[in-house]
């Protein structure tokens, strides 16, 4: 194990995506940002899923809108790239169903995971343990899963399917979102357990 | 510094940090965060790649985001013990308790199934919340917006057949 542990910092290295200092940095930052806004909180991800806090959908929306209307000018100036995940039907929406059950009954999503078992959440990483335990069914049960999982309709866009009108498309998108993140009502679920107050900034 | 920060000066931050990642002086690559998962698993379990296809499949992207998901912990360790100083143990959520029930048997069992089912889920749509929401979105993919759209659905049904109504 541990000449695999180190293979994956070589791999990761020699990725051509950011040195392992740059990839450690945005992971530290994404973790901290996660953890300020106390969005990876079973009471903010359940508690949206039972109506009784909107933090998460609304930093969602926001986020999302901001960063589309960058991201778009970012790759026409040629400081990005598009990566986009293609449209494999079957299994998106497959998954997508079992993703949003497993994300109520959790109250967590696997980015938000190793957040919360930082802050001291026994419940988390008992999930973790269950999340290994469904990467190692997924990686064994591979070959009998991946016909399944189409068809593939390739890696669209909206912006790309109306050509000609990109750069309107990202701007009534981004606003869009933007604007709906500000008008779902600023519900939050205050846990008396963290003596949670509301944000001030 | 301030303990918490508002859903909006989250979403600022946040919306920056994708586009750094994005940038070619950051990343050059979208944040995923379910594919470390299995990549971990088959650290753990020792499957060699060259038997199992899903294992070779996810070396590389598994890799970097195993990097990233460690630093996310030193990030969010470093927050809850000196910014937000909500660092404790503890097994059972608030709302959990206050919706659902006070045993923590059934939260640890329920979590583990969830946990589960997350990764098979996340790896059957080729992304979660980071990769086909935040990344995905933010391109206006439309593997993406379908991800959201029916999660979000489920997400919200399932907390309404799940937990008790309040005041129960």
């Amino acid at each position: 194990m541990p000449e695999r542990i180190y293979h994956m910092f070589e791999t990761a290295a020699g990725e051509g995506h950011g040195s392992l200092a740059t990839i450690l940095f945005i992971g530290f930052l994404f973790g901290a940002i996660i953890q300020w806004a106390r969005v990876d909180k079973f009471e903010k991800i359940a508690g949206f899923a039972m109506l009784e806090d909107m933090t998460v959908p609304k930093m969602l929306f926001f986020a999302i809108g901001l960063a589309s209307i960058g991201l778009y000018f970012m790759i026409e100036a040629g400081y990005a790239h598009y990566h986009i995940k293609p449209v494999m039907l079957g299994g998106l929406v497959t998954g997508a169903i079992l993703f949003g059950i497993a994300m109520a009954i959790f109250g967590k999503c696997p980015g938000t995971g190793p957040v919360s078992i930082a802050e001291g959440r026994i419940d988390v990483l008992v999930g973790a343990i269950g999340g290994i335990f469904g990467g190692l069914f997924f990686t064994v049960a591979y070959p009998w899963i991946k016909p399944l999982m189409g068809p593939d309709y390739g890696k669209i866009t909206l912006a790309n399917t109306f050509e000609g009108y990109e750069s309107l498309i990202v701007l009534v998108y981004g606003i869009l979102l933007v604007a709906v993140a500000f008008m779902l009502p600023d519900k939050e679920y205050l846990d008396p357990e963290d003596n949670e107050k509301k944000a001030s900034v | 510094m301030p303990k918490k920060i508002s859903w909006l000066a989250g979403g600022i931050l946040m919306a920056l940090l994708i586009l750094f990642a994005f940038s070619i002086v950051g990343a050059d690559r979208p944040i995923g965060a379910s594919t470390y998962v299995p990549y971990f698993a088959a650290l753990l379990f020792d499957l060699d790649p060259q038997k199992y296809e899903y294992a070779a499949e996810i070396e590389r992207a598994g890799a970097w985001e195993g990097v990233m998901l460690l630093g996310a912990f030193f990030g969010a360790l470093f927050m809850s013990l000196f910014v937000t100083k909500t660092f404790r143990f503890s097994i059972l959520p608030s709302l959990w308790k206050e919706r659902k029930n006070s045993s923590a048997i059934s939260r640890l069992l329920w979590s583990f199934i969830a946990g589960f089912v997350m990764i098979v889920g996340a790896r059957l749509a080729g992304g979660c919340t980071s990769g086909h929401f935040l990344s995905g979105a933010s391109q206006i993919a439309v593997s993406g917006l379908i991800f959201g759209g029916v999660t979000m659905a489920t997400l919200i049904i399932t907390g309404r057949l799940f937990y008790n109504r309040k005041g129960d």
